[in-house]
């Protein structure tokens, strides 16, 4: 059996929608469980006085990634199937400047918004109702941007692929730059501490 | 020595184990080889029903469009693809097509002159576990006579004017110009013995305004973030 199960056709599109509602549920859980469906803790990374939505993210990549590296290793999974988003750099650096904005100002991402909204939090529905304006905004607009929007096209760039290195590598060096990282946060959070803490 | 395990925060052997599966994964060769299995029924129900083709009109719709979900790959030599080639074409001669780096995930339109040289390397990267790979039918051929210099009807019906309205349109965009059916049958009658029947001179056609992007299909898209 050799995953991507949903490449080599073990389900389909159905199934996989299902699947999806299920790992929603759990990432939703886990962020909610983190502490993220709170605007507070989202937002004190920016404060530098508690790197916790540094922390869980790096750490969940850094999981995944060894996970990937080791099942592909195995060959229990194909890594050449997985899906690798088209890469725009120039428009996606814009988009990720306007999402930090969003976040810095709204308190929350995308997806910690709507564990918060289930939550019952008022801001967090506040901010889903946004997210919603922004996406008809955007489709409106679409013709105008169209042009930047589809600028620099690529087929999904990776960091071994870019940087000419042994996939192996690259792998090491995340994980040291995860620890270096975690390393460099506790120090942060120490001398950033709210007062009263 | 339990010693200094001990003194470890759970945190910190978490992290120290990670370092390790980091430092093992140094060795990891998780891409497959070249070598994969084939199923012949699979190959053989595709090949029967034509889902491999792309038409030639339907690839221009496609360019016109600028969609980007897609690669439309040119197997014939360096010089032949400087003469003329497919806007938006990327020229991958068939000697090195093994080693072109194309992703095995990827959408992928192949063409050549005719059709054999595509349905070869079809094979080939089917046979490398390419997942979606089609080829232009007729070739380049085809896309000449449907695309670039269509045939209109000469005294066209109302569904035949407004499929006449769109060739034109499509040919013009490609560079080149529609024929009248009457002159085609003309210059077939001309040529009949052993005469090389006349081909317009294909020009070179200029790249349409941004030749990769456009809209990926609903189907295919996947988000992702936090």
């Amino acid at each position: 059996m050799t995953a991507p199960f949903y490449q080599y056709g073990m389900f389909g599109d159905e199934t996989s929608l299902v699947l999806a509602f299920f790992i929603g549920i759990g990432f939703g859980f886990f962020l909610e469980r983190a502490g993220f469906g709170s605007a507070r803790k989202l937002v004190s990374q920016f404060y530098l006085n508690d790197l916790a939505v540094f922390k869980v993210m790096f750490t969940a990549i850094v999981t995944a990634m060894l996970g990937v590296t080791y099942l592909a290793w195995l060959g229990w999974l194909d890594l050449s199937l997985v899906y690798l988003v088209p890469t725009y750099l120039l428009p996606q650096a814009v988009g990720g400047l306007i999402l930090g904005v969003g976040f810095v100002i709204g308190g929350y991402c995308p997806g910690t918004s709507v564990a918060a909204t289930a939550t019952g939090r008022l801001d967090g529905l506040l901010y889903v109702l946004g997210i919603f304006a922004g996406m008809v905004a955007f489709a409106e607009l679409y013709p105008l941007m169209k042009g930047f929007y589809l600028s620099g096209a690529g087929t999904g760039m990776t960091l071994p692929g870019t940087f000419g290195l042994p996939y192996g590598v690259v792998v090491f060096a995340v994980v040291l730059m995860a620890v270096g990282g975690f390393y460099g946060a506790g120090l942060l959070e120490k001398k950033f501490a709210a007062p009263g803490e | 020595m339990p010693g200094w395990s001990a003194r470890l925060t759970l945190n910190q052997k978490l992290a120290a184990g990670a370092v390790a599966l980091g430092a093992v994964a140094l060795f990891a060769a998780p891409y497959p080889g070249s070598k994969v299995t084939l199923d012949a029924r699979e190959l053989a129900l595709v090949v029967g029903t034509e889902a491999d083709h792309v038409e030639a009109q339907e690839l221009a719709a496609w360019i016109i469009e600028n969609r980007a979900d897609y690669r439309l790959v040119d197997l014939r030599t360096e010089k032949e693809f400087a003469a003329y080639s497919i806007p938006t074409a990327v020229n991958i001669p068939m000697s090195v097509l093994p080693e072109a780096g194309l992703g095995r995930q990827e959408k992928i339109v192949l063409y050549s002159e005719g059709g054999i040289h595509s349905a070869q390397a079809w094979m080939l990267l089917k046979a490398q576990g390419y997942r979606s790979v089609s080829m232009l039918k007729g070739g380049l051929d085809e896309w000449k006579d449907q695309v670039v210099f269509p045939v209109l009807a000469d005294s066209p019906t109302p569904v035949q004017r407004s499929r006449d309205e769109r060739l034109r349109a499509m040919s013009a965009f490609f560079g080149g110009q529609p024929r009248s059916a009457a002159a085609v049958a003309a210059g077939a009658a001309a040529t009949e013995g052993f005469a090389t029947p006349q081909t317009p001179a294909v020009p070179r056609v200029a790249a349409p305004p941004s030749p990769a992007g456009g809209p990926k299909p609903a189907a295919k898209k996947r988000k992702e973030g936090c």
